[in-house]
């Protein structure tokens, strides 16, 4: 019995180690490349093609430790890019903060109040979850020029700002956590729709608030087609269009466009580092399990 | 069953770290942006595409904000934002900045429609009251030119060269100025290609070129006197010559004697294979000249250029690679302001020193061209003289065509290529003959396809159009 034991011990043993080589070896994959990306980003032009990670030399394992440079981040300082980074900032949170919550609104209404048209609202909601963004470039382009829109942030949040996705998200997220009988009894307490919405259902869908603001912000954060369309003076341009500036039509300088890029996805790696929990929480919080 | 929410109980009515962080930099962000200054306001705006142009023209775009008016507020926009926003602005009357710097495939684009809907100012007349349709490099109006108008200012002339590794050339003791044609490069350098360790292929090729290479292609058949379109905007795609350089470029890529290698132009794979000495000799048009020197700066005093060899002796020893124009925009305001500008920018002494010491770039100014910065030693370039070498070049320099179906000819071009040189290595023992057939049958089928195109423009050419159909 206890050398029974003893053995599913040390199978136990080996197949986590097993797990864990797996895991390493797959941690190593993913690394690697930001890695490289760290070296380049420190590497002159002269040694950008001659070595794979950092120039070698006779200094500190090997490598050539004065020739590294940090002349690429000091040019993106001149060419602007901690203006880019906040009006990332600006976009990114204010569109998922805007967005979050008129979806959440739009989520909740379709879900739990009734009202004429609500079935054709929710048709709507579900055929525009269909077309693809990019098919609505170029008519939006057209609309926000009408509305003198073109070039301001306001033209890049406002269309972002009730997302279909996140309203049939949050439609679905309240129809499961938030039950019909609580809503009931807070109207007969005497509350409105709007303070139901924001006592009641907004804290118990808080997970999935909190998994939206954080899908939103990444996805404003990077997205590059619509900033570069709509936006037109380059000292409103966002990180991304930033980054895709430094790209030549022919010339690159690839130091540059390595720092640049490891400037606009460091602010990424620490958000999602501090927020993981937040993030897979309201991720998972709609799965359902037996 | 139950769902994952009721796990979350704990978790309902606190409101988690990730919100509040958000939140906390949506308001900090949105009051420093609203803490920033108000932003001066240009009169006028110029999109240029190029991060080196954009480098040169700020002090001179400076200069002229100080002295004159209408004050020009400079952006660098992605090539592809200024073409969507360009024909946005043309097609459907967006806003546009009143001054275009544009690459020539993305200009002829704009050239789609009657002549009076084009939204380039038309400068022709203009040009020739000023006699500068004499003093600039008459092939360097042909891509801005469509029905006899010119719809941009042109920038550079842009002759082509060939770069080669001189370090590796003259330590075999070898002397290219016995090279005339390109049988001649392929007989001269050919010893290069020895295949030293006998493993059956060679350590290096002589020629970076390879069916791929859409603009090198394009450069090659200019200079046998080839093309894609006559000036009539007419395709000319089943041109003979044309099938005589596909033939060629199958010999050199894929034949048996194979001198041609695959080193992708700007790519960092590329650089890498050039600088390891792959290939022997490079297409060099003026402005790579300023690639290499910064991208590949271990080239330094390695390589050499020379004329491209001519395809027949006494033949043309350059092609032309690449293009940029200033138009201004048919809607914009002050025009003849913009045009004292536009020539202020492209015409003067100052901005041909400048383009050609900070950008390697030859001026299409022929009076410009005495100026003695061209004879500068060029130390990246073993001290030759690069700048007269190819002013020498400039005035023989082809003549291309535009159309708005270039994307479409060069596409189709392409595919007649790749098909001439699969043809050669599924039968590595054709005759010239039978690529020759093989190129007549590929380019007919790019020439029907393109004209299949054209015909649906009821603009661009109404007589040809008629005869294309027929």
């Amino acid at each position: 019995m206890i050398r029974q034991q003893a053995q599913s011990a040390d199978s136990g043993r080996i197949g986590g180690a097993l797990v864990h080589a797996v895991l390493l070896a797959s941690a190593a994959l993913i690394i690697i490349p930001l890695i490289w990306l760290v070296c380049a980003s420190l590497k002159r032009n002269e040694d950008f093609f001659t070595s794979r990670f950092l120039p070698a030399g006779s200094g500190f394992l090997g490598v050539a430790w004065e020739r590294l440079t940090l002349d690429h981040f000091r040019s993106l300082a001149q060419l602007g890019i901690g203006r880019a980074a906040l009006i990332s900032v600006f976009l990114a949170s204010v569109t998922a903060v805007v967005a979050t919550m008129a979806a959440a609104m739009g989520g909740f209404a379709l879900a739990r109040l009734r009202f004429p048209g609500r079935r054709l609202a929710e048709s709507l909601v579900l055929a525009a979850i269909i077309i693809p963004p990019t098919l609505l470039l170029a008519p939006g382009y057209q609309l926000l020029f009408q509305l003198g829109l073109l070039d301001t942030m306001a033209g890049l949040i406002l269309p972002a700002a009730a997302p279909a996705f996140g309203v049939y998200l949050f439609r679905q997220a309240t129809l499961s956590s938030v039950p019909p009988q609580l809503l009931e009894a807070a109207r007969i307490d005497g509350c409105g729709d709007i303070s139901a919405f924001f006592k009641i259902a907004l804290p118990l869908v808080m997970p999935m608030v909190s998994a939206f603001l954080m899908i939103t912000f990444l996805g404003t954060w990077n997205n590059f087609l619509t900033p570069q369309v709509v936006l037109q003076t380059p000292s409103n341009f966002p990180l991304a269009v930033t980054v895709a500036q430094l790209r030549g039509v022919y010339y690159q300088e690839y130091g540059l466009l390595m720092a640049g890029t490891l400037v606009s996805i460091a602010p990424l790696l620490l958000l999602f580092l501090l927020l993981q929990r937040d993030f897979i929480s309201g991720l998972t919080s709609g799965a359902v399990k037996g | 069953m139950r769902t994952n929410s009721d796990g979350d109980a704990a978790a309902i009515g606190r409101i988690p770290f990730g919100p509040i962080v958000i939140l906390v930099a949506a308001v900090a962000s949105t009051l420093l942006l609203a803490a920033r200054p108000a932003q001066d306001r240009h009169e006028v705006r110029m999109w240029t595409f190029a991060r080196l142009h954009h480098q040169i023209y700020q002090q001179q775009v400076a200069e002229w904000n100080v002295a004159q008016t209408p004050r020009i507020d400079l952006s660098l926009l992605s090539l592809l934002a200024i073409e969507q926003r360009m024909l946005s602005a043309f097609l459907a009357e967006t806003t546009v900045a009143e001054l275009i710097e544009v690459e020539r495939r993305n200009a002829a684009r704009a050239f789609a429609g009657p002549l009076e809907s084009v939204g380039f100012v038309d400068l022709t007349d203009r040009l020739k009251a000023e006699g500068l349709d004499q003093a600039i490099n008459p092939a360097s109006f042909s891509p801005w030119t469509t029905r006899g108008r010119i719809f941009g200012l042109p920038h550079d002339v842009h002759p082509v060269m060939l770069g080669y590794r001189a370090d590796i050339v003259e330590s075999a003791g070898i002397d290219v100025s016995k090279i005339e044609t390109w049988d001649d490069f392929a007989h001269v350098l050919g010893p290069l290609m020895a295949d030293r360790d006998a493993d059956g292929r060679p350590r290096r090729y002589l020629l970076n070129l390879w069916e791929t290479h859409f603009e090198v292609i394009e450069l090659l058949l200019l200079q046998a006197g080839g093309g894609l379109f006559d000036s009539d905007g007419r395709p000319t795609l089943d041109d003979p010559i044309n099938a005589d350089v596909l033939v060629q470029l199958a010999v050199w890529c894929a034949g048996p004697d194979r001198i041609a290698a695959d080193v992708p132009y700007f790519s960092a794979s590329g650089n890498k294979l050039l600088l390891d000495g792959y290939v022997i000799a490079s297409f060099v048009p003026d402005w790579m000249c300023n690639i290499w020197r910064n991208e590949i700066p271990q080239l330094a005093g390695k390589v050499k250029l020379m004329p491209l060899p001519a395809w027949k002796p006494g033949g043309r020893r350059t092609s032309v690679w690449g293009g940029t124009m200033l138009g201004i925009s048919r809607t914009a305001a002050n025009q003849e302001a913009l045009w004292e500008f536009a020539k202020y920018l492209y015409l003067s002494p100052i901005s041909a020193r400048e383009l050609y010491t900070k950008g390697d770039i030859v001026t299409p100014v022929r009076s410009l061209w005495s100026d003695p910065v061209f004879d500068q030693p060029d130390a990246y370039f073993s001290g030759q003289a690069k700048g007269r070498m190819y002013i020498e070049l400039a005035p023989h320099v082809p003549v291309r065509h535009s159309s708005p179906f270039g994307a479409i000819a060069a596409d189709r071009l392409q595919t007649a290529a790749i098909s001439v040189a699969a043809y050669a290595r599924r039968a590595p023992g054709a005759t010239r003959a039978e690529l020759l057939s093989e190129a007549r049958r590929a380019l007919a089928v790019a020439q029907a396809d393109v004209l299949a195109n054209v015909r649906r423009n009821s603009f661009v050419r109404a007589d040809f159009h008629e005869e294309a159909g027929q």
